[in-house]
Parts: structure tokens; sequence; C-alpha cells
């Protein structure tokens, strides 16, 4: 039986052009408190801790920072113990399809990237950065609804992706008074990268993500305290059949993360698109990138 | 010429929890005070010690979006009210969550040209003048040039 390969837009595409050449890093005796105050500012999901040398010594996230809330550690915690290490990392002339395999089975959000002189970081490649890498590639595709104009029939090859193709179908949703202690159980149990917070009738109010946890823990709020004083509101949501583009346009512009998908009625929510599934995709936004997807006996 | 004869000795200053809103009423006040833009202030806790600092760059890096270099290759966007849920997003930060906390410091007796060379090393333009564990005055690089300049024209 012959292996095939199936061939994506990202396909003969190199870690080096995806990258964000920014790495933000803290030595391992720097506070929690510091490391969220870089999170926040930086607006980055992970840092990289450096040891008493200055070399990579592990990694901090977001998910790291929550469990240490949970844990009931002070802020005052220096980062080296809560950290992982060590960072897991790729070349920067590695393919960018490897990457993403890499990415998928080990189960991480990121990779680090490394020149020639493997201790020396260069940058950071993250799912994010890969939409929107793709993102571009359709702005610049002649195949572009936004080239041809309102008034071109789109013909099959040209249908765009709809959100509900691509969206995760499963939202996790806490009422309004759930403590953040059982926010945070229920965040890590599904590992998502937010849940929904709803009022006594269903209906969508607010989302608690884990930026919303992480500043929480810095401003000193308990774990007792009720979602509803931490949650972000309201959560920004989307119609299952507007087309993917446009929702990827939506969540570039106001930077956010995450759309909450509705079908109809934007108080009922039935999944979650986040940059990290359009990701999964490794394809343009239409179907026009169909024919590059064929399959290649190896 | 030293830190001690350029500083200004009337500083403003913020504290961690003050919101962002806090922060930029405080640089209006300051600006109006002292009669002249403030774009940076100092951050002490509640023992007036020195914590960090926040600048309107540090506002602006938070209201810009992440991928923002996408914009500049896009005159078709819908820009128009794009803004306008990242600054509600401002609502729920305070200063501790974005000011500068390794802020780079002068003592009294520091050279002037031991301070332009932090400044432009640095990227900074106001360099908080400490003694020990006490702010003394804070030098900023409009007052630097104008003593440096002055002497010659």
């Amino acid at each position: 039986m012959p292996v095939v390969k199936l061939r994506h837009v990202l396909s003969g595409m190199l870690v080096n052009e995806a990258m964000r050449r920014q790495v933000v890093q803290l030595p391992a005796t720097a506070s929690i408190a510091k490391g969220i105050n870089h999170l926040l500012k930086f607006k980055v999901n992970a840092l990289l801790v450096t040891d008493a040398g200055g070399r990579p010594g592990g990694v901090v996230s977001k998910t790291d920072l929550i469990g240490a809330f949970y844990a009931g550690l002070p802020v005052q915690t220096p980062l080296g113990d809560i950290m992982i290490g060590p960072p897991l990392t790729c070349y920067a002339d590695d393919a960018l399809e490897s990457a993403l395999d890499r990415m998928r089975t080990d189960g991480v959000h990121r990779l680090y990237v490394t020149g020639a002189e493997t201790t020396a970081l260069i940058g950071t490649l993250s799912y994010t950065d890969v939409v929107a890498l793709l993102y571009r590639y359709c702005r610049a595709c002649p195949k572009s609804s936004s080239r041809r104009g309102a008034e071109a029939e789109p013909d099959e090859e040209g249908r765009r992706l709809q959100v509900r193709e691509v969206m995760s179908p499963s939202v996790v949703s806490f009422a309004e008074d759930a403590t953040l202690a059982q926010v945070i159980e229920g965040l890590m149990a599904h590992r998502f990268g937010a849940v929904l917070i709803c009022n006594g009738q269903g209906a969508a109010r607010g989302v608690i993500s884990k930026t919303d946890l992480v500043r929480a823990y810095h401003h000193g709020v308990g774990l007792e305290a009720a979602a509803e004083t931490v949650m972000t509101a309201p959560a920004v949501t989307w119609d299952q059949s507007a087309i993917l583009w446009e929702a990827l346009q939506h969540m570039f512009i106001r930077d956010v993360q995450r759309l909450f998908v509705h079908a109809g009625d934007p108080l009922r929510i039935i999944g979650v698109l986040s940059l990290s599934d359009a990701a999964q995709v490794r394809s343009g936004s239409c179907r026009a990138c169909l024919p590059s997807r064929f399959m290649t006996p190896e | 010429m030293r830190a001690r004869d350029l500083m200004d000795t009337r500083f403003h200053t913020l504290r961690p929890d003050h919101s962002i809103a806090d922060a930029v009423r405080t640089f209006h006040a300051a600006s109006v005070a002292e009669q002249k833009k403030i774009f940076g202030l100092m951050v002490t806790d509640e023992r007036n010690r020195l914590v960090g600092m926040l600048s309107m760059y540090d506002i602006l890096l938070f209201v810009r979006p992440k991928h923002a270099g996408l914009w500049g290759e896009m005159e078709d966007l819908p820009l128009a009210d794009a803004f306008d849920e990242l600054l509600q997003r401002v609502k729920a930060i305070r200063v501790a969550d974005i000011m500068t906390a390794e802020v780079v410091t002068v003592g009294p007796d520091t050279h002037v040209m031991v301070i332009i060379d932090l400044m432009i090393k640095r990227h900074v333009r106001r360099l908080p003048v400490v003694e020990g564990q006490e702010i003394i005055g804070i030098v900023y690089i409009s007052d630097v040039f104008n003593q440096l300049l002055k002497k010659f024209f």
C-alpha cells in the first residue's frame, strides 16, 4: 500500500515564514506576579523561563499559572517553582507542516525556534501566527472573493468555508454564581481555553478565558469569587453559517482568540471557533485551495 | 552637570491598583500642573517605593491588536469601530498589569553624559532619581536637551 501524503497551502513553507521574532522571557527567580505582568503586557500565552546563566530552562503557560492560582500559591512565588521544562524547540528552517505535526502530537500550542546555536532562541511559532499567515495567503490569492467582487457568482471551487466546518462543536458552560475554583476545574478537565458563563435560563452572558483567570490571580481575587465578577461580557458570538474568512478577520482586528458560535440565536451557543481550530485546517478560507490538497503517493 | 541639577523634584505617581482611566487622568493633571506634556509616570507602592513605570506607550501597546501587522496591507478593512472593543477591554486591567516593572534609575550624582547614554541605549525618555529607597526626582529627556543646548544657542 502506498504511503500517501496530503498537500496543503502550507506545504513547502518554512517555520521561518510563520514565526514571531519575539521571545518573552524572564529569569527563574522572577515572581509569578511579574510573569503575569509580562503575559498581559505582551499578549502572549506563555513565557520562556531562563536559568542563572540566561539559558532556556522551561516554560510557564497560562495553564500553569492557573494551576498555581488553584493551588493557592502566593504571587510572589518564583516562576522557577512552577515552570515546566525543557522548552520544545524546532529550527527556523524546518518545514512548517512538520512543526505543526509536532505541536499536535506533543499537545503544545507553541514551539520555540532556534537558529544554528541551539541554546539561543530566536522566535516562537504559535497557531495564531499560522492562521495569520493563511489569512494573508487568502488575501493575496487571485481566487479570493474579496478580489472577485460581491456580484460574482461563486462556483463550487470558490465556495468559501463556513464557520461550522471548522468550529469545535462543544462548549462548557457555568452559571454566573459558580466559583472560580469550579470554573478552573472545568477548564482543566476539558482542556479548553475558555468557558461560557450563562444565566439561569441558559443564555450566554459572558466568557471566562484563561487570560481572565490569570488577571484575577494578579488582582488578588479569591477562588471562591463568583464567575460573573471576573467574566468578560458579552461573549463575542458568530453565526455558524457565516463564512470563515469574515470570522477570522473579526478575530484579527478585534484581537480575540475565539468566537462562540450559534445557529441563529446568539444566546444559544453550540460551538467555539478558535484560532487554533482554524490552524488545524491548514488551508485557506475557500474551496479553491482544494486542488492543492491532492494526495500524492510517496 | 549631574542628575540633581537636571531633575524635576515635583513629580506625580500612580499606584499599582489604579485603573488605566485613573492613570490617563493623572497624565492630564500632571501635564497641566507641570506645563509640559507628560507621557510617563512612576508607579509606587504604599511605602512610596518605586515598583514600575507606566507610559502612554505601554497603554498603546495594550490596545494595539496582536496581529496589527496585517492591517498595513489592507485598505478595505472595516476599522471604523475596531478600537471600541479593544478600549472596552482596558477597563478590566490595572496599572500593575501592563506597567514596565524593570525600571532604569539613576542616583543624584549620575553625570549628564551617563544619563544621555542610558536614555539612548535603553530607549527611555525619563529616568527616576533614587537615593537609597527614596525617589527624589525625575529627569526628563526634554530638560536634558534644553539644559545642554541653551548654552550654545
